[in-house]
Formats: structure tokens, C-alpha cells, sequence
């Protein structure tokens, strides 16, 4: 058992000090789809894309809902005059109107879920107990979240345990579309949790449905169920994404603050 | 009637004793057609011969036929059954005599039938219907799952136990079916294969590169050899990474947390690796019908000092892994799963390989690059919950190897990543590789260069029909050890 102690010991510090310091993403690493130009495109723009994240109205305006992108890079490719990929994290957003790119964002209507975010933050202290269910995700935003408490990013330094129990839980932290059998244990799972509690959507899938269409297996969207507080798109969002969807939850970082 | 090893099975026997007339398949795939009474014969007369089972499923074109997909000594044999009109009630009668084929007949005939179907369906689990089976005073039940402690994916165990020993236990899949083999209709080849990389995550290399080679066999052409090196530098890295998490829970479960720890830090550094190498932490959008779309993101040297720096840390790990007896202790003799139990169930992967039955897509039917980098199955006897463990371990090595040796030919070989595919080509073939947690088969029919009906064979789904044996002497404690050491993923099964 020494032994082990020593070689865990002879490491060193490998944590990342996220959210003081950013965190650097590795060059060329596909963190979101940016819009370069949004104006005057043709229609036939939207068929680039495979999950119908693009569409272009009327006025020939650029809609991208990165709540459908699955980051496939099909549109970066077909079009590089137009999308551009960006490595950096931070991508969670509050509402589902924020994570579409493109088009000025009715303020209104995010204002007030900012204010319902910051009054459920207020009521989260810095002990926060985290929850995850998993309504069919592909396994791979499952590897995201468990990588949260890894030595790299030992989500644990700033206050976030995992619990096996939902009504010890003040984070749900749900990924996948919603298949069928797993919409009543998600619902039950929600109303057994004890309030103040945000819902975290894991994932393009439980954001939007991204490849899955809202039809008879998925919902096509966890917010098809349940309220969501925040949204973390990605398929699947890395680690500091999380991390960072994490701490717009509880209030510790705004939306308009980025690290990086 | 029994074939020994090394006697070649040819077609020719196969068509004079099944009187079939074979359709045209490149190898090593073999297709013999028969007549939808001739299915059983057929069936049980390949399970003499020693052929182990795949799947079976309804292709589309260019009519509606029963094929039963089967690995016998190198080859593949598919059985196919134009089927007219009528239910493919052939599938259950193979169902009921080989337990291989028991979930896949099983889901066949469930979305034939659709709601028609008999309760209890396999493909729309009810968490909340349970059946017990067990009868006596002190057995109860525990549902675990679909939502489960800790972050693992969703999947129900039907546990029945009287407080410590566990005579039955059920598992029950399809939580999280999402259609996702009905997505690929009409889709570009190159577009259907982001749905083939999100049908199970962990494992999207491994889906993407089936997937592809299935295409490719479907339109007869070859990737070039430069990009057939880098898919196989992306699989091995995901089998590190698959590996490696299925260890570093292990360690968990044991409360061996620097252990844990130590092995979770090998994990993320492969998986920054192959954030770097292609953009994605699971070495998605790479992998295309045709080729790969780019080289590696990073220095052939650089990812050779990574991979150096990666064993050393590696080598002592597992040293002191192995001779850390609270660990061993709980593995060995755990979850022991005997050799004709695994072979009756046409499991596959790690879990068939930790019971002395060397089945690896790798060798048996060398695809891409494998037949030159020429693959060392790691094979252990003893079945047990360690026996898995350490085929890992070995093939974490093997993988190393297989990848040093990769980026060698990649620095000899210059030339095309991509070659296009036919623009309105025609086909259906089966692709297969080896997947982290198995062999991987997926069908895919092609018709003027649009995919149609497209069907996936999962390694989990397969090896989970034997989770439910891997409790013969084992206690419910045990539980999460015998979990972790089948290294599956729900996703991959449910589709």
C-alpha cells in the first residue's frame, strides 16, 4: 500500500485550476461551430447540415442551433466561408434560445430564466451533490461526467460530490434524448429531489435530440419532459465544459464570463 | 460430427450438403441461399460443424430475407431465407434451441410483430414489472437500474437473492433503444457514418470503421493502405482507453483509490492524445467510408514519445496492481464463466477470451491492416472476474505494439488517405471489426449510393445474454466487480 501512496505521490499536481486559470484546449479540437457570416446565404445552406441545426430564414440570416449540432464538422467542410470550428470549452448556456447562434436573442425571455437561475443559485450552497441519470446517451458524455472527478479535474476541490441518492441530490445531471422506458424514471427521479434543484442537460442529445428525431422511441430533448436550468451542448462537451455548465448552475460563473 | 482445428471447411461442402445456390460475396464472406424450411437444418448443421453464432436479422434487399450471420473458421457464413410474405417464425425456432441466438431472435421477431408481440418484451423493458422466478421464504428481489448509483449508463438487473448468494439474476437491455439503426436510411455514405460513430460512444472508432468497411465491401473498393494504418492507430487508442476505464473501475470498486486514481490518469492522457490527434476526445469524424478525412493532427515522433511515456507509467501500474492482494483477492475465482458456457452463448471480446476461447475479428478474419500488422490474441483459461482483468493488461501491450508498428508504416507509406466511393453504387455487405468490448458486425445495403436498412450486431448485447450466468458461486457484493469486468456498454447493446 505504500508503494502506491508514493507513486500517487511522485506525480505530483496534474489538476487542472480551472475556473481561476483557463483552461487551453489542444489546437484543432472541434468545441463548437461558429458562423462566420450570417447574412445573405442561399436556402440551400440548411441541407449541409445532417441534424437540421442550420436553417436560413426569409431574409437570408444564418440560424445555428447548437443544441442540434453534433459537431460533425460537415458544414466547417462544405462551407468554410461560412462555419468555422472553435476549440475553446465554453459553450453551456442558460436557456435553449442562447445556444442558438446567428440570431439576435429575444432578451426579454432570457433575462427572466437568468433571474430564476441566479435565485435557485442563491439558494445552493458551495456543497453541492450531484446526480446522473442517463435517458440514452450514447455512453460517451457518461465518460465526460465520470472524468469530472479524475485527478486532471477533481471536481471535488470545488465542492462537487456525487450522490447515490436523489433526495440527497441538487444537481441532476441528465443525458441522452429521453427514450421511452427511461421518461417515467427521470420524472421520478426529478420529483424525489428536494428543492432548491437545477436540471443539467449532458450533451447535444439531451439539449436538443441532436441526431435523434422527436418521434416515437426519443423525446428528442430533455427539456420535452422536464425544465432544464442549464444546457451543456457538445457530442459529447468535454470535461471543463461540464465543469463549467457546472458552476453556471450554481452560480458560481454568468453566462457572459468566460475563463478562457 | 466434429471439424479439427486447421481442416478448412470449404464452400464446396457447405453447397453440396445444404444444396444452396450461393450468391455472389467477396471474401471471406460465404452466402448460401436456402428455402425458408431448410433454415433450421441448415442452422443446427453449422452449430455441429463448430460455427459460432452472430445474429440474425431481415435484410431488405433486394427482397425481404431471413439472414443468420455465423463465424465458422475464418469465414462468415450468412444464411439467407427469401422470405415472401409471412413472419420470420424460423428466427424463433433458432431462438429456442441455440441460447446464442435467444435476444437476437427475440428482438427480430418483436419488431415484426410490434405490439402484437408476448409479454414480456425484451425491446420495451417496464422498470417497474418485475417477474420472480426464485421461490422461497427469504428470497426478494432488487430492481437495479435502469437509473443506477453512481455514473454508469442505464440498464436494469433483475437481482433475486436471498441476502447473500445470487441464484438468479436477469438483465434486462433496451432501456435505451433510440431507433438509432432506422436513422441511417437515406443518408449519404459519408453522413451515415456520424449516426454509426453515435451508436455506441465509447466505442466510436471501432462502429465507424465496421461501418465503413462494410461500404466499402458493398461497392467494391479499398481504402488506400495510408489511411487503412491510421484507422488502425485510432482503434487501438480506443481499445487503451476502454481498457484502461474498465481497470480504473475495478480499482474503484475495490476502494483502491490511488490505484484508481493512477489509471484514470493513463485514461485521460490517451483520450487528450486522441483530442489531439483529431479534434475529438473519441476520434470522431475521422474515420469515413473510403478512407480517413485527414492524418493525424500530431508528429508521427510525438505520438511515440507519448506512447513510450504512456508504457513506462503503464509497466509499473500494473505491477503494482497485480501484486496488490486486496484487489487480486476479490477478482480471482469472481464471475467464473466456463468455456462451453461462453461458446453456447457466442460471446465475444475479452469476456470469451478470459475463457480460454481465442476469438478475436483481428485474426480470425484479418481486416484493414490487421493481416500485416498481424495481431497476438491474448488468451487466459480460468474465467474468472481476473482472467478478464488480465487479458486487458495484455492486450494493452498488444495494443501498444500494434500501434508503434502502425505509425511505422504510416512513415513508409506516403499516398491517398481517401479513395471515392462509386457515386451511385449498389451493394449490401457485412463489415466487422474488434470492437473494445467484442467482435462488432454491421450490415449495411446500399442502393444507388444512399444507404438503406442497416443492421448492427453489438458485442454488448451478445455478452450480456451471459451476465446473467456469471454468478455461480459469487455473492451480491460481488456485483459491481463482475460488472466492471465485462466492459460493457448499454448503448452499443439497445441501439
Amino acid at each position: 500500500m505504500l508503494e502506491w501512496i508514493l507513486r500517487g505521490l511522485h506525480k505530483g499536481r496534474v489538476t487542472t485550476r480551472y475556473p481561476n486559470c483557463p483552461e487551453p484546449s489542444p489546437d484543432g479540437f472541434r468545441g463548437h461551430v461558429e458562423v462566420r457570416n450570417e447574412t445573405a446565404a442561399d436556402a440551400s445552406l440548411a441541407e449541409v447540415c445532417p441534424t437540421g441545426a442550420i436553417t436560413v430564414d426569409a431574409r437570408g440570416r444564418i440560424r445555428l442551433d447548437r443544441g442540434r449540432c453534433i459537431l460533425c464538422g460537415d458544414c466547417v467542410r462544405a462551407r468554410p466561408d461560412r462555419f468555422t470550428f472553435q476549440s475553446h470549452y465554453e459553450t453551456a448556456a442558460d436557456s435553449r434560445a442562447a445556444l442558438i447562434a446567428g440570431v439576435t436573442d429575444d432578451e426579454h425571455a432570457l433575462e427572466s430564466t437568468r433571474e430564476a437561475l441566479g435565485r435557485l443559485a442563491s439558494g445552493l450552497r458551495r456543497s453541492i451533490h450531484v446526480r446522473h441519470i442517463d435517458c440514452g446517451s450514447d455512453g460517451c458524455e457518461e465518460w465526460e461526467i465520470q472524468a469530472l472527478w479524475n485527478p486532471y479535474y477533481d471536481i471535488q476541490r470545488l465542492g462537487f460530490f456525487l450522490t447515490n441518492s436523489p433526495r440527497h441530490a441538487d444537481l441532476l445531471l441528465v443525458t441522452g434524448p429521453v427514450t421511452d422506458p427511461m421518461r417515467e424514471p427521470l420524472r421520478r427521479t426529478w420529483q424525489v429531489m428536494p428543492e432548491p434543484k437545477a436540471l443539467v442537460a449532458v450533451g447535444t442529445d439531451a439539449c436538443g435530440g441532436g441526431l435523434h428525431r422527436a418521434e416515437r422511441v426519443t423525446a428528442g430533448g430533455v427539456d420535452q419532459v422536464l425544465p432544464v436550468d442549464v444546457y451543456i451542448p457538445g457530442s459529447p462537451p468535454a470535461p471543463i465544459a461540464i465543469m463549467h455548465g457546472l458552476l453556471l448552475a450554481i452560480g458560481l460563473l454568468t453566462p457572459e464570463q468566460v475563463v478562457a | 460430427m466434429t471439424i479439427g482445428p486447421g481442416i478448412e471447411l470449404g464452400n464446396e461442402y457447405l453447397s453440396a450438403r445444404l444444396a444452396p445456390a450461393p450468391e455472389p460475396a467477396c471474401a471471406p464472406e460465404v452466402r448460401l441461399v436456402i428455402s425458408h424450411d431448410q433454415f433450421d437444418t441448415a442452422a443446427r448443421e453449422l452449430r455441429n460443424a463448430g460455427a459460432r453464432f452472430i445474429t440474425i436479422f431481415l435484410a431488405h434487399t433486394p427482397a425481404r430475407t431471413l439472414t443468420a450471420v455465423l463465424a465458422l473458421s475464418g469465414r462468415l457464413v450468412l444464411l439467407r431465407a427469401p422470405l415472401t410474405a409471412g413472419l420470420p417464425f424460423q428466427a424463433a425456432e433458432l431462438g429456442g434451441w441455440w441460447p446464442a441466438a435467444r435476444w437476437a431472435a427475440k428482438e427480430l421477431l418483436e419488431s415484426e410483430l410490434g405490439n402484437a408481440s408476448p409479454t414480456p418484451r425484451l425491446t420495451k423493458p417496464d422498470a417497474d414489472l418485475l417477474r420472480p422466478t426464485v421461490a422461497g421464504l427469504d428470497v426478494f428481489t432488487i430492481p437495479y437500474g435502469p437509473v443506477r448509483s453512481g455514473i454508469f449508463e442505464a440498464i436494469q438487473f433483475q437481482i433475486e437473492t436471498g441476502g447473500e448468494d445470487v441464484p438468479r439474476l436477469q438483465t434486462r437491455p433496451f432501456f435505451k433503444h433510440r431507433g438509432i439503426e432506422a436513422r441511417f436510411a437515406g443518408l449519404r455514405p459519408d453522413v451515415a457514418v456520424h449516426v454509426a460513430e453515435r451508436v455506441a460512444g465509447i466505442a466510436s472508432c471501432a462502429h465507424a470503421a465496421a461501418f465503413s468497411q462494410a461500404v466499402e465491401r458493398a461497392l467494391g473498393i479499398q481504402p488506400p493502405p495510408r489511411a487503412r494504418a491510421w484507422r488502425a492507430v485510432h482503434c487501438e487508442l480506443e481499445r487503451m482507453a476502454c481498457h484502461l476505464d474498465v481497470i480504473a473501475k475495478e480499482a474503484e470498486t475495490t476502494a483502491l483509490y490511488v490505484g484508481q486514481a493512477r489509471f484514470q490518469i493513463l485514461k485521460e492522457r490517451v483520450q487528450r492524445l486522441r483530442a489531439r490527434l483529431t479534434g475529438s476526445r473519441f476520434g470522431r469524424g475521422v474515420i469515413v467510408p473510403g478512407g480517413v478525412r485527414a492524418d493525424g493532427g500530431v508528429g508521427l515522433d510525438e505520438i511515440c514519445s507519448e506512447l513510450d511515456e504512456l508504457e513506462r507509467d503503464l509497466v509499473r501500474d500494473r505491477r503494482l496492481f497485480l501484486g496488490t492482494a486486496s484487489m487480486t483477492d476479490r477478482l480471482i475465482g469472481g464471475g467464473h464463466l466456463a468455456r462451453g458456457l461462453v461458446e453456447d452463448y457466442g460471446a465475444v471480446g475479452p469476456v470469451a477470451r478470459g475463457s480460454g476461447v481465442s476469438t478475436d475479428g483481428r485474426h480470425e478474419r484479418p481486416y484493414g491492416d490487421y493481416d500485416r500488422l498481424g495481431v497476438r490474441v491474448v488468451v487466459r483459461r480460468e474465467g474468472d472476474a481476473m482472467a478478464r482483468i488480465n487479458v486487458r493488461f495484455g492486450e494493452l501491450s498488444e495494443s501498444l505494439r500494434l500501434l508503434r508498428q502502425a505509425i511505422d508504416h504510416l512513415r513508409r507509406r506516403g499516398g491517398e488517405l481517401h479513395t471515392p466511393l462509386p457515386e451511385f453504387g449498389t451493394g449490401a455487405a457485412c463489415g466487422w471489426t474488434e470492437a473494445p468490448q467484442g467482435e462488432l458486425l454491421i450490415w449495411v445495403e446500399i442502393l444507388d449510393g444512399i444507404v438503406g436498412h442497416v443492421h448492427i450486431a453489438s458485442p454488448s448485447l451478445r455478452n450480456w445474454a451471459l451476465f446473467d450466468h456469471a454468478f455461480p458461486k459469487d455473492v451480491l457484493t460481488d456485483f459491481a466487480f463482475i460488472e466492471h469486468s465485462f466492459g460493457l456498454t448499454p448503448a452499443g447493446a439497445d441501439r
